[in-house]
């Protein structure tokens, strides 16, 4: 029903759009036609506006900007940003001594140039509309903020922005700067053999081509996706259900000590994942424990983890991955169950509603409405479950595999490729891959889930 | 008569029954998540450092010799440094992070501006990005910076990146009522004072929560460190311990039980907040 109305507003809301823009185009239109000198001295100069109207602070700080923007764009900028469209054109020669240029390095200089350009038409665009506001006040005879009382409400009216500019840049140069990177390094031949000082170049979509068709990667693809697919359900089930379950136990009235019982999976949450899937992994080795146990009653030593241990590491992959992930898919779900209200259970058992019952009707779709994000973003992240399998069979090639093992899932894969073989476009391309399924995804489970549509009404 | 008398009797052990069930099942699942960490520490008190002088789980013989190289045999693997190196960056990616991230939250709750719902959808998009293939242009961005093969590198990155995970904080300050704000606002309270007098004090435990998560982050990462830090005296705790093998069984035993203590203790101090902060982040009733 939900997905059937989302897709029923789609049309009404495409509609929508060219409104906003064109309100937008008209805003401008309103500066560009009505705006008086001044303002067109903003747009000329950044800041003039501003100092005409003797607003000194904020006039000079805008041509501040100006000059820092053209300084650096005469300086740097227009070479990267150059840099960034040719990935270099000098080939370094160590005979003759020409250092030559380093495509990858003229690659995030070029992003960096492109961020720092929108940045400063943005904070063009606010001078004009800045300028245009003070000849609106002059016009209205009001006097306009005074440059004490515009600081002032940077602690207030516009708290968001002084608050969130910190963040934005943070998350700008260390999140979005390399995802961008590395979604262009998808479409480039960087990896192999074209490794600087040798120059690289847009290819465009040819590494994807390559993954689908050529015989040396599309099995491995399509082996190790599926595989993936399988260990994202299987995994996110198990915990889920699993921690789920201990929650009910550790819940019912006749467990005494709780806290004492609820210790031990808190126990295991709190030791660092690293050291526990490294513990794992030397109790299942061949000198471990567990084989020496077995050696004693007298069998072989097995390779739980070896060469050919295909589903035995599976299964022990997804029991370590419960061990680790059940305790805080318990406590979340205590959490969540000491929120229900205990008078649907008092209501349920007057009408006679047995254990079971009142389990599958009041407390299954409770959680799972309270806990659909959690799920997501728990499927996602066993999706993407990096540390099991390189822990506990990290390095390992299997036949029939490219550069990958049988229980690798597709992130192991592009580790093996593109850190340990150089393989960088290909990785990337796959990586890709690898967002845009799991994107589709979860982004349709969220927009379509009640704590998306409903953020408002709980307040 | 009787038979109101068996039917009770019936009830009686059926519930004994149920008793004995649960407590079985909780037994097992004691033992299934206690007796890796028995292990651990038993084997960090073995005398000899190999694994493959275990009688199975059991070291042959006890003693402290593991203990005693781990801090004084430093000259291969200096564990206290790699200690240190490790509790300065998670601490200080911790207080950034969590000032940052409680931030980010806060406007994201409460002020409605333009490209709001923009910055929501996009954060969640690209968190969905496998985040360590951008760990190759961090690298190449840090170097740039000249920030290789520094403890402030790091931190950096882990600070800079943890706004992006301000959902569950966000969750959370949407249940504190408008109304407090409206309060205070008409008594000429300005945002900044609503914020630090107001919200603060009445989010404990997200903050507490928000801080718990980012200290474990940096402080069981191995992947960043891996690659940023080249010298082995900068060497974070989960770097140095993935160095050690098999023949160094012991060690790397009692090496992990030192990592675990701090954040174990931080967990069963505030396994209270933990509850409230991972499930004000899923409810919204």
């Amino acid at each position: 029903m939900k997905i059937k109305n989302y897709f029923k507003s789609l049309p009404a809301r495409i509609k929508g759009v060219p409104k906003k823009l064109s309100a937008r185009l008209a805003g401008a239109k309103e500066i560009l036609t009505q705006g008086n000198g001044k303002v067109c001295a903003s747009m000329a100069v950044m800041g003039l506006g501003q100092l005409i109207y003797r607003q000194w602070v904020k006039g000079f700080m805008f041509l501040f900007i100006q000059l820092a923007f053209i300084a650096y764009f005469i300086f740097t900028g227009a070479t990267d940003l150059f840099g960034f469209f040719t990935l270099g054109t000098r080939e370094s020669n160590a005979w003759y001594g020409v250092e030559g240029d380093n495509s990858v390095v003229m690659l995030i200089t070029g992003i960096l140039a492109i961020f720092i350009i929108v940045f400063y038409a943005v904070v063009y665009v606010a001078n004009v509309k800045d300028a245009y506001r003070l000849q609106c006040a002059e016009d209205t005879l009001k006097a306009p903020d005074g440059f004490k009382k515009e600081a002032a409400a940077l602690l207030d009216k516009s708290f968001h922005k002084t608050a969130l500019a910190l963040p934005v840049i943070g998350v700008c140069v260390f999140s979005i700067l390399p995802i961008v990177f590395m979604i262009l390094i998808a479409f480039t031949n960087y990896g192999g053999d074209v490794v600087p000082p040798a120059l690289v170049d847009w290819v465009g979509f040819k590494n994807f081509g390559k993954i689908l068709s050529l015989g040396q990667f599309a099995p491995t693809f399509f082996k190790i996706f599926g595989w993936n697919m399988i260990w994202a359900v299987l995994a996110t089930a198990l915990n889920y259900f699993a921690g789920l379950g201990l929650a009910l136990l550790l819940n019912k009235k006749c467990v005494k000590g709780k806290a004492i019982w609820r210790a031990f999976p808190i126990l295991a949450y709190a030791i660092p994942g690293f050291i526990t899937l490294l513990g794992f992994k030397f109790m299942f080795s061949y000198g471990g424990p567990i084989n020496y146990y077995i050696q004693q009653g007298g069998g072989a030593a097995v390779g739980f983890l070896g060469l050919d241990a295909k589903w035995t590491a599976r299964f022990i992959g997804l029991a370590v991955n419960a061990w680790i992930s059940v305790p805080s898919t318990m406590l979340l779900a205590t959490g969540i169950l000491s929120n229900i209200n205990t008078d649907l259970y008092e209501a349920a058992r007057v009408d006679g509603a047995s254990a079971w019952k009142q389990f599958v009707k009041i407390t299954l779709p409770y959680v799972l409405f309270a806990t659909t994000p959690v799920l997501i973003s728990q499927f996602i992240g066993n999706f993407n479950n990096f540390g099991i399998f390189y822990f506990l069979r990290g390095g390992l090639y299997v036949d029939g595999y490219f550069l990958a093992s049988d229980t690798d899932l597709l992130i192991n894969w592009l580790y093996n490729m593109s850190i340990d073989n150089n393989y960088y476009s290909i990785g990337a391309a796959i990586s890709l891959v690898i967002f845009i399924i799991t994107s589709v995804i979860s982004l349709a489970v969220y927009v379509l889930s009640p704590s998306y549509k409903q953020e408002e009404t709980f307040r | 008569m009787r038979k109101a008398g068996a039917k009770v009797v019936k009830a009686k052990t059926k519930r004994a029954l149920n008793v004995l069930i649960t407590y079985c099942i909780l037994i097992v699942v004691a033992f299934v998540f206690f007796f890796p960490c028995l292990w651990l520490i038993l084997a960090s008190f073995s005398k000899s450092g190999s694994i493959y002088s275990f009688d199975g789980f059991f070291p042959k013989e006890y003693g402290f010799d593991a203990f005693k190289s781990l801090f004084t045999d430093t000259v291969m693997y200096n564990y206290p440094r790699w200690f240190l190196n490790t509790l300065f960056i998670a601490v200080m990616s911790c207080v950034l992070g969590t000032l940052l991230t409680i931030l980010t939250a806060y406007c994201m709750s409460r002020f409605r501006f333009r490209s709001r719902k923009a910055m929501m959808k996009a954060t969640l998009v690209l968190g969905m990005f496998p985040s360590f293939m951008g760990t190759i242009a961090v690298y190449l961005i840090m170097t740039q910076f000249g920030l290789i093969n520094q403890q402030w590198g790091l931190i950096l990155i882990y600070s800079a990146q943890a706004p992006m995970g301000y959902m569950v904080q966000k969750g959370f300050f949407d249940t504190i009522p408008y109304s407090i704000d409206e309060a205070a606002r008409i008594d000429g309270a300005s945002n900044f004072t609503v914020f630090v007098k107001f919200i603060l004090p009445l989010s404990k435990p997200m903050l507490v929560y928000t801080a718990l998560t980012s200290f474990t982050w940096p402080w069981s990462d191995f992947i960043l460190p891996k690659m940023l830090l080249i010298d082995k005296d900068l060497y974070t705790v989960a770097v140095g311990l993935m160095s050690l093998g098999e023949t160094e069984f012991a060690r790397f035993a009692a090496g992990s039980i030192f990592i675990a203590i701090p954040i174990i203790v931080l967990y069963f101090c505030l396994v209270k907040y933990m509850i409230n902060g991972m499930s004000a982040g899923a409810v919204k009733e």
